[in-house]
């Protein structure tokens, strides 16, 4: 029946989430550190659908709506915001963001 | 579904909702009213908490919410800092440039989430919780659109909130498949069988790691100063009280109601955090010139303190963070008041010259707070200081004789304090003994400030002076928890 197992899916998700943990680290582009992000919780999306699978219970899968739900609204505030620094600034790059230091 | 277990949720949404409504029939000069009146919703509301007050802890909502004493103890702090902010708002409103209206109901809506989360028992009211809180400060800390700092901070704030909330979900993800389910009760009722699955561990980690940004504490602190300084500083206040608050009460219902089991393997780890903190937040603070950014960093200092009591692992220490966050409220409440009417372009501490003679009303809050938050008695925040260390000893009495953990983690804290009391008094000394001040011009307090301003400074000499009401409430709310 199951071609793919629980195992498998756990790898990948956590595969996916170090590489948008990568992505958020290495990269400078905000908007590309903004889907970095988006990649770490769909990982923790593919890891709930898959427990929830396996575990027979579909909580799980309520709960990944809640998350895409939330995801959701998080962008369209995160990509507002940025969008009003760009105006600003001319710039998404993280190094330029350096107007608050000591 | 009982919706009667949410009234107070459903009140504060309500009153954001009206607001919003009534906004649009406001005329641009009368929108202050419109603060004042979210200011008076609010106190009705928390008056109307003393009434939800007694009865044995209910679970409803299918289990995800509970109304017990800790519960209740978390929303009335929230509900007296709501009110104290939406004040500063009113006060702050000519630099919002435009919608105060949308302001005051987003700060209401943020306020509602940290009262869900005051009654989480459940990762996905948990989650849903810290998100409504998070999203919602992500447009009040840009609010500022036409401020470069305020963006900033805001950019910050949101990507690092975001890689901290993509930790929880993956937290959950793992607990919720090794457990079967993401209730605390439930979990903790397979405690001893879960905490034989490494999986769980990492799971429950990864969840601390989510929490440990919301209350800024190693090693997701980092944000605090340079958001504290770029947010407009009524969001700045929200931030430094309630939202720190939300992140210690869903820290105690995790590790104490989910997973006891787990929580006294975790002492270590737990004190190795708070000693970081503390020194990283002390240290830092020394060389900052600017008072939003040193409060950010005092901020991350405060947390490290109340990571002794959670680290204790006790009821005396749990007792104590609530405490420390009651006497916390009222003395950050006093600082950020008198930074919104003194500091109106220029944060710089040097811009504090001579505030003892232009208005000694102003100068004498900002020195109280700061003597309280210096841990001097006998303010509010030396009690709360001293009942952390007693726990933390209490500890490190009930271990082995061997381990001088505790009493190492308190020697760290105690030289953490005395870093503080040259950073704090330096701002002391600058209102008082300044050579020359350039501006000596009086300063005007309007009543909207006075009124709330007088409020935390008796609330702050009331706690210190008197502690047993709000101590003995603690000790009674802590009796939901587990040790």
């Amino acid at each position: 029946m199951n071609a793919v197992s629980l195992q498998e899916y756990l790898v990948v998700s956590a595969l996916l989430f170090c590489l948008g943990l990568l992505g958020v680290i290495v990269r400078r582009n905000i908007l590309v550190i903004y889907m970095s992000l988006e990649l770490m919780l769909n990982a923790a999306n593919l890891a709930l659908a898959a427990f929830s699978r396996f575990n027979n219970n579909l909580n799980g899968q309520v709960l990944v709506f809640f998350i895409i739900a939330v995801a959701a609204s998080e962008v369209a505030v995160g990509l507002a915001l940025i969008v009003a620094l760009y105006r600003r600034r001319q710039t998404t790059h993280v190094e330029d963001l350096a107007t608050l230091r000591l | 579904m009982n919706l009667s277990l949410l009234t107070l949720e459903l009140g504060v949404i309500g009153l954001a909702l009206a607001l919003l409504l009534i906004d649009l029939w406001t005329p641009p000069a009368l929108t202050g009213r419109l603060g004042l009146a979210a200011a008076i919703g609010l106190l009705l509301i928390l008056a109307l908490s003393w009434n939800m007050s007694g009865g044995p802890p209910v679970v409803g909502c299918g289990g995800m919410f509970a109304r017990d004493g800790l519960a209740l103890f978390f929303k009335r702090l929230f509900l007296a800092v709501g009110v104290l902010v939406v004040l500063m708002g009113v006060e702050y409103r000519e630099r919002l440039a435009l919608g105060f209206g949308e302001f005051n109901v987003i700060l209401l809506i943020a306020l509602a989430g940290m009262m869900f989360a005051a009654s989480a028992n459940d990762f996905v009211l948990l989650f849903v919780a810290m998100e409504l809180m998070s999203v919602s400060f992500y447009v009040l800390v840009s609010f500022q659109r036409s401020r470069l700092p305020s963006l900033e901070a805001g950019v910050k704030y949101l990507i690092l909130s975001a890689l901290a909330a993509a930790f929880l979900v993956f937290g959950i993800a793992l607990i919720f498949g090794v457990g079967n389910t993401t209730n605390f009760a439930a979990l903790n009722a397979e405690g001893v069988r879960l905490a034989q699955d490494k999986l769980y561990w990492l799971g429950l980690l990864m969840v601390l790691l989510g929490l440990a940004f919301k209350i800024a504490a190693f090693p997701l602190q980092m944000w605090a100063p340079d958001v504290y300084q770029g947010a407009p500083t009524p969001v700045t206040a929200l931030l430094a009280i309630g939202s720190k608050a939300a992140g210690f009460v869903l820290l105690l219902r995790v590790l104490f109601v989910a997973a006891p089991v787990l929580a006294a393997h975790w002492s270590k780890l737990l004190m190795l955090a708070s000693a970081v903190t503390i020194l990283y937040g002390n240290l830092c603070a020394i060389p900052q010139r600017n008072l939003k950014r040193l409060l950010g960093y005092s901020s991350i200092a405060n947390a490290g303190y109340l990571l002794l009591g959670v680290a204790a692992v006790n009821a005396s220490g749990a007792a104590a963070v609530l405490y420390y966050l009651a006497g916390y409220l009222f003395t950050l409440a006093a600082a950020f008041l008198v930074i919104c009417v003194v500091m109106r372009d220029n944060e710089d501490i040097g811009a504090l010259a001579g505030l003892s003679r232009r208005s000694p009303l102003l100068a004498g809050a900002l020195a109280l707070a700061m003597v309280s938050l210096a841990g001097v008695p006998p303010l509010a925040g030396f009690l709360g200081k001293f009942l952390l260390f007693r726990a933390l000893i209490e500890r490190g009495a009930a271990e082995s004789p061997e381990s001088f953990r505790s009493y190492w983690l308190a020697g760290v804290a105690v030289i953490g304090v005395v870093i503080s009391l040259y950073y704090y008094f330096a701002v002391i000394r600058v209102m008082y003994w300044a050579k020359d001040p350039p501006d000596l011009s009086p300063i005007i307090v309007p009543a909207r400030v006075q009124i709330p301003l007088a409020v935390c400074l008796v609330a702050m000499i009331y706690l210190g002076v008197m502690p047993g009401a709000v101590l003995a409430g603690a000790t009674e709310a802590v009796k939901a928890l587990k040790f």
